[in-house]
């Protein structure tokens, strides 16, 4: 009974509410467009990574550079890997990929992988000659980060394609922190002894880095 | 003096490094070593790049040539034409394939027959089919499909009289020799790399093939069988699967005349037809299927024929398919390399060819003509490419030796006349449609008209058609003369523009697939008669004296190596461009040394 009086009165009693007087409205947030071209660096195109890798290989052809990966597993063969490096296929008019996916950069670690684990048998386990090494051209050596430091310019240069005093400061001491964690948790031979399993990651990480898979 | 000399060495070596290097430096380098070398700096090349003594201009010269800078333009125009042809598109016409069945031999051994479906035979149990009978094998032969049945040892009489051995070329390198001896063997992989027959081909070296298939003369004469048309139901000659094969309207006309081998209609009305010597006018095939094994072919070719990925025993058809890819390339390749006229691209009479392409072009290509065309008396097709001009010395499986052929003939319009163009853009809108998009950049977009039924047969006037095909109708009579998904010149002297007896409902069959009886014009004709009568090489005109061919060009190229579209800032830099590779000749060793010497290439990626 209450309660219904209080909706009488409430429908009774309240006046009609008056319009506002009219007011510009307020002055609009105005953001400037910038329509200049935007830069950014571009995939390597797989064919380019394809020929740099047989290079690092030691210029060998294509089917040389898989009979040479494949022992142990490492390497399947070049049909599973091809069409995840992002090739056009013209057969049936798939383009060109101009982005990266995961399978792609899964393709491009293994690929690495694989490059780095050989070259470091090649290169530093059988101690092939210097004048003959194909990746690592240096004295492993690295007791401390400055003898580390001769050896990751070589692989700097050959992956990034610039000596690692202009790369950022501290990315020396980041890789010989990989370096000396890797050497740490490898020490049983497997068959690389632990330096050059350290080396190899170096190197893995390294062909694997954002600026050698762009440019 | 003399002292001054003493420390000359010295002076050199420190003036040696340049140290004032950046970051930008080594990057512009790296950039332009993957456009130019189509890899990154080697670490000498690294070291050469930071002697004070580097010419970086001068570097950038000598690397606009060569194969690493043509392949990287190759691929701006391989991405925009994408010239393979997949699986969808089978090349198997059956003059072309032996394929073959399994009989048991008269020592009750399994044997190897190869055969053309469709060969012509005078026996009407074999006649259009293999050439071994029920009454021979014990089998029953159904279409593309092993043999049926329990084999039982082939008589060695019947065997000698519908069989014969040959060397074939596949096998022998020397086969058109009185006695080859060349046999595929190791060496075969250094001096053919690539050519590798299916492992069935290659069993026991030596090809058993029927009889007819083995004759090699160029010419035969048109058999009529004389028998009365099978009907359903008729008991069939011999225990065989299917009827004998019709005398055609064709046949029963030009009965004792001369037909050419080397033609579909030849193949199909003579039973004197056959491979040729070393059964060089065929590709053969590991099994009885419509499309069997033939040869590996690899499923990429990322670096080129030069480079081979892995390679699988593929379907007969893949092989000269790879091929028409790979002569497009090359034909890309020389243009860049030799820093030829960009327009050659599509007016040039030349091209190059191994031996794979020699062979489909001198002995198959009118494997496809004539069908129903000779009924109007087409029966010996004007070639693509002319076999006079190709050179002699190519044997089929010489895949790693590439001859010039300096004028392909008169229809030859640089790759628009390529089997790959033909045969990726069958329709001749498509082949239109592509040129336009590649060439001039520019593309079709439908407008917003309601559609509404319609019995209009001209597009260029059908309401919701019109828009485009005003455009397009008239760039695809410029392939009128081609023949859709096919390469067969239809010439003006046995096709005119409008045929008078194809008027009217009894037409000869070929009217239909030759005129269009909407128009009573030859197919693809009727929105500009004219263009059908210029050919591709007036299309090719056309394209090159467009005033958006040569910005088309730049925009193409520029983007390419800038890694992103060109905007509207920067029109003047492409206005610039175009004046440049015009002005040059329309070659493009200005235009990319303009691109990437300028500093939007220079500074493009370099944003962090």
């Amino acid at each position: 009974m209450r309660a219904s009086a209080l909706v009488l009165l409430a429908a009774c009693g309240a006046g009609t509410v008056k319009p506002s007087a009219p007011a510009p409205l307020p002055a609009e947030h105005q953001v400037v467009l910038d329509t200049t071209p935007k830069e950014r660096r571009r995939m390597l195109p797989p064919e380019v990574y394809l020929r740099a890798y047989l290079g690092w290989f030691g210029g060998l052809a294509p089917l040389d550079v898989q009979n040479r990966a494949r022992p142990k597993g490492l390497f399947d063969a070049w049909e599973d890997y091809l069409s995840a490096l992002g090739l056009p296929d013209y057969k049936i008019d798939l383009p060109r990929q101009t982005q990266s996916n995961t399978l792609m950069l899964a393709t491009l670690g293994r690929l690495g992988e694989v490059l780095c684990v050989r070259a470091a048998e090649h290169d530093l386990h059988v101690k092939t000659p210097l004048d003959q090494r194909v990746v690592f051209a240096f004295d492993p050596k690295a007791g401390s980060l400055d003898e580390f430091s001769v050896g990751f310019d070589v692989l700097h240069r050959t992956f990034l394609g610039y000596p690692v005093r202009l790369a950022p400061a501290d990315r020396a001491q980041k890789f010989y922190a990989l370096f000396d964690e890797v050497r740490a948790r490898h020490k049983a031979k497997n068959p690389l002894s632990p330096d050059e399993t350290a080396w190899a990651a170096v190197c893995a990480a390294l062909v694997q880095h954002p600026e050698a898979e762009l440019y | 003096m003399v002292r001054w000399i003493r420390f000359l060495p010295v002076i050199a070596l420190v003036a040696t490094a340049r140290a004032e290097l950046t970051l930008p430096d080594f990057r512009y380098f790296r950039t332009l070593s993957i456009d130019l070398q189509g890899r990154p700096p080697t670490r000498d090349e690294l070291d050469a790049f930071e002697q004070s003594n580097f010419d970086l201009g001068a570097w950038i010269d000598t690397h606009t040539t060569g194969p690493a800078y043509a392949e990287r333009l190759e691929r701006i125009y391989m991405d925009l034409l994408r010239l393979d042809v997949g699986p969808t598109f089978q090349f198997v016409p059956n003059s072309l394939v032996l394929r073959r069945q399994q009989v048991m031999g008269p020592d009750g051994m399994p044997l190897y027959v190869y055969f053309r479906r469709g060969q012509r035979r005078v026996d009407p149990a074999t006649d259009g089919d293999f050439c071994l009978s029920f009454d021979d094998t014990g089998m029953d032969f159904p279409p593309n499909a092993a043999g049926v049945g329990t084999p039982r040892p082939v008589p060695q009489k019947s065997l000698d009289d519908k069989t014969v051995v040959v060397k074939a070329w596949w096998l022998f390198a020397d086969y058109r020799s009185p006695s080859p001896v060349d046999r595929i063997g190791p060496d075969w992989k250094r001096r053919f790399p690539g050519f590798e027959p299916a492992p069935g081909l290659l069993e026991d070296g030596s090809v058993r093939v029927c009889k007819e298939e083995a004759q090699t003369a160029e010419s035969g004469t048109v058999y009529v069988s004389g028998r009365p048309p099978f009907k359903k139901g008729d008991p069939l000659p011999g225990h065989r699967e299917t009827p004998p094969p019709n005398d055609s309207g064709f046949a029963r006309a030009n009965r004792g005349r001369a037909v050419s081998c080397l033609t579909g209609t030849g193949f199909q009305n003579s039973v004197d037809c056959g491979c040729g010597v070393g059964l060089e006018r065929c590709l053969p095939g590991a099994g009885p299927q419509f499309d069997p094994p033939g040869f590996f072919t690899p499923t990429h070719v990322p670096l080129g024929d030069a480079l081979p990925f892995d390679a699988n025993p593929k379907n007969v058809s893949e092989w000269p398919k790879l091929w028409w890819s790979q002569e497009a390339r090359r034909f890309l390749d020389k243009i860049f390399e030799e820093d030829r006229d960009f327009r050659e691209l599509l007016t040039s009479h030349a091209t190059e060819v191994n031996g794979p392409l020699a062979q489909f072009y001198r002995f198959m290509t009118g494997a496809t003509c004539c069908g129903s065309g000779a009924d109007a008396g087409y029966t010996e097709p004007e070639p693509l490419v002319d076999p006079g001009s190709l050179p002699q010395a190519l044997v089929p499986e010489d895949t790693a030796t590439w001859l010039p052929v300096a004028d392909r003939g008169p229809h030859a319009s640089g790759i628009l006349t390529m089997p790959i163009f033909l045969t990726k853009y069958g329709s001749r809108r498509a082949r239109a449609h592509v040129a336009y998009n590649a060439f001039l950049c520019k593309d079709f977009v439908a407008d917003t008209a309601r559609l509404a039924p319609s019995t209009e047969p001209d597009l260029t006037k059908r309401p919701g058609c019109s828009t485009c095909h005003q455009t397009l109708e008239p760039m695809a009579a410029y392939f009128t003369r081609i023949a859709e998904s096919d390469w067969t010149w239809l010439p003006a002297h046995v096709f005119p523009m409008e045929q008078a007896r194809c008027k009217g409902d009894k037409a000869p069959g070929f009217c239909k697939q030759v005129y269009d009886p909407a128009f009573n014009k030859l197919r693809s004709a009727y929105a500009a008669p004219s263009h059908a009568e210029a050919g591709p090489a007036g299309f090719a005109q056309d394209i090159i004296g467009a005033p958006e061919f040569a910005p088309c060009v730049v925009q193409n190229v520029a983007q390419s190596f800038l890694g992103r579209p060109l905007e509207p800032e920067d029109e003047p830099w492409k206005v610039e461009l175009t004046k440049l590779f015009v002005d040059g000749g329309y070659r493009m060793r200005p235009l990319v040394r303009a691109i990437v010497t300028s500093p939007r290439y220079k500074k493009g990626n370099d944003a962090r």
